[in-house]
């Protein structure tokens, strides 16, 4: 018997002050002093299955929409006719009877479209989905800005994931991002500059120990060599021996110093297909740190090839 | 350098203008105009068919405008009623050296709101200066590439300005 008090709420007619206990599962409310159920069938909101957990079902039916973030793709309140299930969804000559045709949000296919250059790129160099999603994030807040509209899509998009590596501390090069997208560096490095622009961002500088150990690993050379040419390049930076200078070039050079001087020798051209650098530039590069190579290494180096006997190109 | 622009006022037939001039080079199915060079003032002229010219290359603003005026006599002696209208000085590039090498690191870390530098694209620091708009390349060596004045008064000042900010970020 639920009376109505003063306010709309219902309340327990023994005690109107007592909070009242909602149990959405049996459609109650409970008084929370005496136990009287005054409200009842209230709407029940649990699920209308039930669900086992061991149960390997690859849909969730406790799910009615696509867990994909709106948060990117403007409010998704469109819907798209799925997939036939049954047979009675084909036709005579067994295509599907209703085609899904319909262009549903036109104004955020660009930006779907954009989502899915970006993930296959990111794919093609093993990006984590934190940098996905990060430059997923830039892409679209370029797109709204629309002050780069003109600009090609895959191009802002090949930018927008330079600066999500640059911004998650794992700068890539230029020529990495080129190598998985059709767009020229010059055209990347103009929309980079472009989107900082229009963005307002800033994004640090790149320094020589950033790509250490992807360098490294790809040419499979050991961790101790990694250290060896991080401390060469840190310390061959500090010392200014190498102005004006690529960070990318240092590093190669530093990683060709360190390899040369262990076990491990890696020649110059396989060194500069890695990096992305010209063998001649590693050539100039070393030029100017070879004098200086005893203050380079790490004081606990092992050296199975002795500075004195280092090439000098 | 000094980029300028004059209006000659007269339509003008980019063949013959190339036959018959001496240091004349026309490819119109790679540029629409004709590159005219005279050795005087040392400067190089690109000349539209519309009769409109650019002229660049002089070292100085009057030298400019007596290498524009050399142009359209020659115009003038093909025979084309050429005029000399509306010359104007479109851009002036100047550049100098402040002897001290320059930490462009430390440049962009405090002004970054007008510093791009990008070691990977260009190894100089892109300096857009806002007072004066000019847009100034600053190299590790010391260089300074200053570009974009209508007038040489704003070359000096936006040297004025950035010296002391290089001074601050000399190398030792």
């Amino acid at each position: 018997m639920a009376s109505r008090a003063r306010l709309s709420e219902v309340c327990c007619p023994q005690h109107p002050e007592a909070h009242l206990i909602e149990d959405y599962r049996a459609g109650d409310q409970i008084c929370s002093e005496c136990g009287l159920v005054v409200g009842d069938r209230v709407i029940d909101v649990g699920s209308e299955w039930r669900t086992f957990s061991n149960e390997k079902a690859n849909s969730d039916p406790s799910r009615v929409g696509g867990p994909e973030n709106p948060l990117l793709n403007g409010s998704d309140l469109s819907t798209i006719i799925g997939p036939g299930t049954g047979s009675a969804s084909f036709d005579g000559f067994g295509g599907t009877k209703y085609q899904n045709r319909r262009s549903m949000s036109s104004s955020d296919r660009a930006l779907i479209n954009a989502f899915r250059e970006i993930s296959n790129m990111a794919d093609k160099i093993n990006l984590p989905k934190t940098i996905v999603d990060r430059a997923n994030v830039l892409f679209k807040q370029v797109h709204d800005g629309k002050n780069l509209k003109g600009r090609s899509n895959d191009a802002i998009a090949s930018a927008s994931l330079y600066i999500a590596c640059r911004q998650e501390g794992v700068p890539r090069t230029f020529k990495e991002i080129c190598a998985v997208s059709k767009i020229s560096k010059k055209e990347i490095g103009r929309c980079f500059k472009l989107i900082l622009k229009a963005l307002e961002t800033q994004v640090d500088l790149i320094t020589t120990g950033d790509f250490m150990s992807r360098f490294c690993s790809n040419l499979g050379l050991p961790t101790s060599a990694q250290k060896a040419a991080t401390h060469i390049a840190r310390k061959a930076v500090d010392l200014d021996i190498v102005p004006g200078r690529s960070p990318i070039s240092v590093a190669a050079a530093a990683i060709y110093m360190a390899s040369q001087a262990s076990d491990d020798k890696r020649t110059q051209k396989e060194i500069g297909d890695i990096a992305g650098v010209a063998d001649v530039t590693i050539r100039q590069s070393y030029k100017l740190m070879y004098p200086h190579a005893k203050e380079l290494f790490p004081e606990d180096f092992k050296f199975s090839t002795p500075i004195e006997l280092l090439p000098q190109l | 350098n000094i980029v300028s622009t004059v209006n000659l006022n007269c339509k003008l037939d980019l063949k013959k203008i190339a036959l018959h001039a001496r240091n004349a080079e026309y490819n119109p199915k790679r540029f629409a105009a004709v590159i005219m060079r005279i050795r005087e003032p040392r400067t190089t002229a690109l000349i539209f068919s519309s009769g409109k010219m650019v002229c660049t290359g002089a070292k100085s603003e009057d030298d400019s405008r007596l290498a524009a005026r050399k142009y359209a006599r020659i115009v003038q002696k093909l025979g084309f009623p050429a005029k000399f209208l509306e010359f104007k000085i479109q851009n002036m590039v100047g550049s100098c050296d402040v002897k001290f090498p320059i930490r462009l690191e430390g440049l962009v870390l405090t002004h970054s709101q007008f510093s791009s530098y990008e070691p990977e694209l260009f190894p100089g620091l892109i300096y857009r200066m806002v007072k004066p708009r000019i847009v100034l390349l600053i190299f590790v060596s010391g260089k300074v590439v200053l570009t974009g004045a209508k007038v040489r008064g704003q070359i000096y000042e936006a040297f004025d300005n950035i010296y002391p900010i290089l001074k601050s970020f000399k190398k030792q």
